[in-house]
């Protein structure tokens, strides 16, 4: 037993003590760093001597220093970020996509609305310039707000674009220095103490890149961390760093897709494989709610604008000769979009070709369509995939589905070639009013009805509409009843020369109209034996409102989203106002729903944070108290170096 | 579970933030006034007040045609009461043409009155509505509707009605043909005329119907004979003989048969014929006019023959003021549709804003007492975390 004993005994306690304090210390002034674990001193007994009357400690050692953190946590903590992150960026995207359809006035169905209203005006001053005026300025009015709201659509489809490659370069920035760590961690990992500051910046350069993608992680044996991202593709492995791009969708020039470059080759991401962050966010607003959003929109300006044109066509208008009316809209047209990926010939065009024509644009649906060769290899047929509801369809070349035709080759496509095929979603973009002299709107009907004066019934026109294009003026259609019941027989006589051109009977009820040569004639009251009613060509088409008071009816025709009945015909859809409030209801529904899921996942999020930071966090008052805890010790231990001082005085004074 | 410093901060940031967005929100829709500011505060709501906006924004429209449809009806009932009231002139000059003692000077004089009152009646038919259209001209016409040719006056139009959509079909126009072409000749049941050989000496009256089950609808004649001083008559029937065969003809004695009461007054000659034919509603009001006028400036005519143009004159031009007064009624029932279509339509503007307001609109006492909450819970963040971050251990280790 010697003095030098106490005196190692005080030295060691004093170390101890001045580490513990030190790592305290460390604990204060980083307190506010994101990602920084609490760190501990961990102190051990050094073993005892044997000294023949019991063993003696030898004091403290400073074992290494821990950090206070829980893999699980961390990795929860990171997970649910992500998934809160994702839900944040869509939600900020979709709020800015709601601006689009803008409720009352502002809107695109009250624009559509006002114009088919303007028509009333027409149908009673049909000849006066003024009020025509007006029509085609509504017109104008509508078309140029389809446009607009289309080209907000292409804005936030360029800042999503932008906002991914800005993402993207942060993420190859957070990769990089991964790697830098990984290689430092590892360097030092032999020397068999944990190095908490680097362990602490690598959990922290995780979290920050799982913001923006949902990652998981594997760790090596040597120390470094595989970072995999979108189901299995690895971004991080040891020191080495694939880049993440961004890509040109190949099934859509105008979207943005993720690629992983591995080696000079890219290779695609498919978004149902990444999981979480703002990037996921960003291109699942992209391809679900703005290709969705652009397609309902596209569906109303297709359909307003077919549904006018058609009712044009089927008037007189104030041009002299009268003819039929001109198309007041023009709309985006509907392509089908190659593949990026289809076979091309040695010029580098496309081999394959397919077609795709809109027949009836009132059963257009707000949908895209992905084609491609029947899977089970039949010649001639086609797999059609509705992309809205996931109906598929085998269809051959020239059908009509949903108010189009598919003309499919030739030349005919490779049986690995896919189609993108788009009726509706470039139309709102491309619409505008096309007709600009107020002659040219078709006021008139080409057929009027005329009651003979001899009827001794009570029948009276209740309306008189031309359906079809093909209504020839130059036939008189005189209808004869012959009975009080309703039977009746019809002649078409030529206009000029009074030649029979078809004769027949039919039967007539209350309430089904009377259809002759493209015109449907109903009757009111109860028309006699021997009355007439005749059809013939309008005689003075200036001041005649028929083809006026059809547009007003347009009004509450259902013009948007027609479809086959299993009755057979068409039926169904909605009016032109009705489908714009169900679009407008429809993007609201999905940012409350959006709205929800963030803050639910929000609150997840913080909950998780919050039991991550109670492991790893630092506690003032906690190190305050522990700075008193090892200033005591501090002292004490000094104080044991003071009495061996004076021990060893005593002990020399003594000798 | 422990409290750590920097996750206590940021926690309470964050509750601070949130309660001061709360706050802004509030604010927001207190100044607009409206509950539902965009489609994602309620989708549900937002699609009601788009379904209101479209029905309140149709029925201004659909006011505006009815306004087009009143004025232009008003002016049609306004147009038909001028030419009633110059009808009325034209019975009593024709009725002061009987008179027997005026010469022929004096009713050539009445029949140039008519004849400037016909004018007035026609330009009345081709009145204008203001706006390029005419009021008589049916589903259209292109100058004016009525024409006076070498053969009368003929309608060019077309027939029927010009309607404006008002919710209904509201008339725009009013058919000049019905109004003006198409009175029922005679008395509407069957027309007497003299045939034109006549003597001067016999007029037939109007006739009237006195058994209307035993009407055929043929064509009658009545033949006189002047044999010896006797005059005797009888009635053929679509050219054949009937049973009423040489009867003794008394002046003023009504002549029956089947159904129908004739009367003749005067004297026939040998031969004179008049002839009973059932009516056609195509009794042309102009017609009617041109030939009481010419026959009162002609000279040199009988008093039978003065008694047999006031006689028919009169009951044509009764028969033509009765469609008139009849299309008078027509587009004065016409205005009370209006009135009562505008009513509907009022009340439709009225409901589909009282809707969109029910949407739309906040509910201000609750607004306040909401925003009255948030506020004070703001307040109390606040100053709670002033409190709470004062106190740590290191102010009480100096």
């Amino acid at each position: 037993m010697s003095a030098s004993a106490l005196f190692s005994l005080g030295t060691k306690a004093m170390a101890a003590s001045y580490s513990a304090l030190a790592t305290t210390g460390h604990n204060i002034s980083n307190a506010n760093v994101k990602g920084y674990s609490r760190q501990q001193v961990e102190l051990a007994t050094a073993e005892g001597q044997f000294s023949g009357a019991g063993f003696y400690g030898k004091g403290v050692d400073v074992s290494t220093v821990t950090r206070a953190h829980d893999a699980f946590l961390s990795r929860e903590a990171a997970t649910a970020g992500s998934l809160a992150a994702m839900d944040a960026s869509r939600l900020d995207m979709l709020r800015q996509l709601e601006s689009v359809f803008p409720t009352g006035e502002q809107g695109v169905g009250h624009a559509a609305g006002e114009f088919l209203n303007a028509m009333v005006d027409l149908s009673a001053r049909p000849t006066d310039a003024a009020t025509r005026q007006v029509v085609l300025a509504r017109a104008g009015e509508v078309a140029d707000r389809f446009a607009a709201a289309g080209a907000q659509l292409d804005v936030l489809q360029q800042e999503v674009q932008e906002t991914l490659k800005a993402h993207v370069a942060q993420v190859n920035q957070l990769a990089a220095s991964i790697a830098e760590l990984n290689q430092r961690i590892a360097s030092v990992l032999g020397l068999g103490h944990s190095p908490n500051d680097l362990l602490d910046q690598r959990d922290q350069a995780l979290a920050d890149l799982s913001q923006k993608l949902q990652l998981t992680t594997v760790e090596a044996d040597d120390g470094t961390l595989t970072v995999f991202i979108a189901g299995g593709q690895r971004l991080v492995l040891g020191t080495q760093v694939q880049a993440l791009t961004v890509e040109v969708d190949p099934t859509d020039a105008t979207r943005s897709a993720l690629g992983l470059s591995d080696s000079g080759f890219v290779r695609q991401l498919q978004l149902q494989e990444l999981g979480g962050g703002t990037i996921t966010g960003l291109l699942r607003f992209q391809n679900g709610d703005l290709v969705d959003a652009r397609a309902q929109l596209g569906q109303l300006a297709a359909a307003l604008s077919g549904k006018v044109n058609e009712q044009q066509a089927l008037g007189l208008d104030l041009s002299d000769p009268p003819g039929s009316g001109a198309p007041i809209f023009d709309v985006g047209p509907a392509v089908a979009l190659p593949n990026a990926n289809n076979a091309v010939n040695g010029a580098g065009q496309f081999v394959g070709r397919v077609g795709l024509t809109v027949i009836d644009p009132t059963q257009l649906l707000a949908s895209e369509y992905a084609l491609r060769a029947d899977p089970l290899g039949a010649p001639g047929v086609w797999q059609l995939t509705r992309l809205q509801d996931g109906l598929v369809r085998s269809i051959g070349s020239g059908d009509i589905v949903d108010g189009m035709r598919i003309d499919v080759g030739p030349p005919a496509p490779a049986a690995t070639d896919r189609y993108l095929l788009q009726p509706v979603t470039r139309a709102a973009n491309g619409m505008k009013r096309v007709l600009d002299d107020v002659r040219g709107l078709a006021a008139a009907s080409p057929l009027s009805p005329s009651v003979a004066t001899t009827n001794t019934g009570t029948g009276s026109v209740a309306a008189l509409r031309v359906v079809s294009p093909a209504a020839d003026p130059q036939l008189t259609a005189a209808i004869r009843f012959t009975s009080d019941t309703g039977d009746y027989s019809w002649e078409l006589r030529d206009r000029v020369s009074n030649a029979l051109q078809s004769s027949g009977v039919g039967s007539w009820t209350a309430g089904t109209p009377i259809a002759l040569n493209g015109f449907e004639l109903e009757l009111n009251g109860v028309p006699r034996s021997g009355d007439a009613f005749s059809v013939g060509k309008t005689l003075y088409p200036a001041s005649n409102n028929g083809n006026a008071l059809a547009f007003t009816a347009l009004r509450d025709a259902a013009l948007v989203g027609r479809g086959p009945l299993s009755s057979g015909g068409v039926g169904g859809g909605s009016s032109i106002t009705d489908a714009y409030a169900a679009a407008m209801a429809n993007i609201g529904v999905r940012v409350q729903g959006a709205r929800s899921t963030a803050d639910i996942s929000g609150a997840v999020a913080t909950q998780a944070e919050a039991s991550r930071s109670a492991k790893s966090g630092v506690n003032l008052d906690e190190e305050a108290a522990r700075l008193i805890q090892y200033q005591q010790s501090y002292q004490a231990a000094a104080k044991i170096l003071q009495i061996a001082q004076s021990i060893f005085d005593t002990l020399l004074d003594a000798a | 579970m422990r409290i750590t410093t920097a996750n206590s901060f940021a926690a309470t940031v964050d509750n601070l933030q949130q309660r001061q967005q709360d706050l802004q929100l509030a604010q927001d829709r207190l100044t607009s006034g409206k509950r539902v500011a965009r489609a994602s505060d309620d989708p549900a709501a937002a699609a009601r007040v788009e379904r209101a906006l479209a029905t309140s924004a149709r029925a201004v429209a659909d006011q505006r045609g009815l306004q087009a449809s009143r004025s232009a009806m008003q002016q049609v009932e306004a147009a038909l009461g001028g030419a009633t009231e110059a009808m009325q002139q034209v019975r009593e000059l024709l009725v002061a043409a009987g008179n027997g003692s005026y010469s022929d000077a004096e009713r050539a004089n009445l029949g140039a009155r008519i004849r400037g009152l016909r004018e007035q009646l026609l330009s009345i038919a081709n009145r204008g509505d203001g706006s390029g259209g005419y009021l008589f001209g049916g589903q259209g016409s292109a100058q004016p509707p009525f024409v006076d040719g070498s053969s009368g006056v003929s309608y060019r139009g077309a027939g029927g009605q010009t309607e404006v959509q008002a919710g209904d079909l509201l008339p725009m126009t009013h058919d000049g043909a019905a109004a003006w072409l198409s009175a029922r000749s005679g008395n509407g049941v069957f027309v007497t005329a003299a045939a034109a050989g006549n003597g001067s000496g016999a007029w037939i009256d109007a006739g009237s119907v006195v058994d209307p089950s035993a009407l055929t609808g043929d064509d009658y004649r009545i033949d006189f004979t002047v044999a010896a001083g006797v005059t005797t008559y009888s009635v053929l029937r679509n050219g054949a003989a009937t049973a009423q065969l040489n009867l003794p003809y008394v002046a003023g004695q009504a002549i029956e048969f089947d159904g129908m009461a004739v009367t003749v007054q005067g004297a026939p000659a040998n031969g004179d014929r008049f002839d009973v034919t059932p009516s056609t509603p195509q009794l042309s009001l102009f017609d009617v006019l041109d030939r009481v006028a010419g026959e009162l400036q002609a000279g040199g005519r009988s008093s039978a023959q003065v008694a047999q143009t006031v006689s028919s004159g009169l009951r044509d031009i009764d028969a033509s003021f009765g469609s008139l007064q009849m299309q008078r009624a027509m587009a004065g029932e016409s205005l009370n549709r209006i009135d009562s279509v505008e009513g509907r339509l009022a009340e439709t503007q009225l409901s589909a804003q009282t809707e969109r307001s029910l949407a739309e609109d906040l509910d201000m006492v609750q607004a306040l007492s909401d925003f009255q909450a948030k506020q004070s819970g703001y307040d109390a963040a606040l100053s709670t975390y002033s409190l709470v971050q004062r106190m740590s251990l290191f102010q009480y280790l100096k």
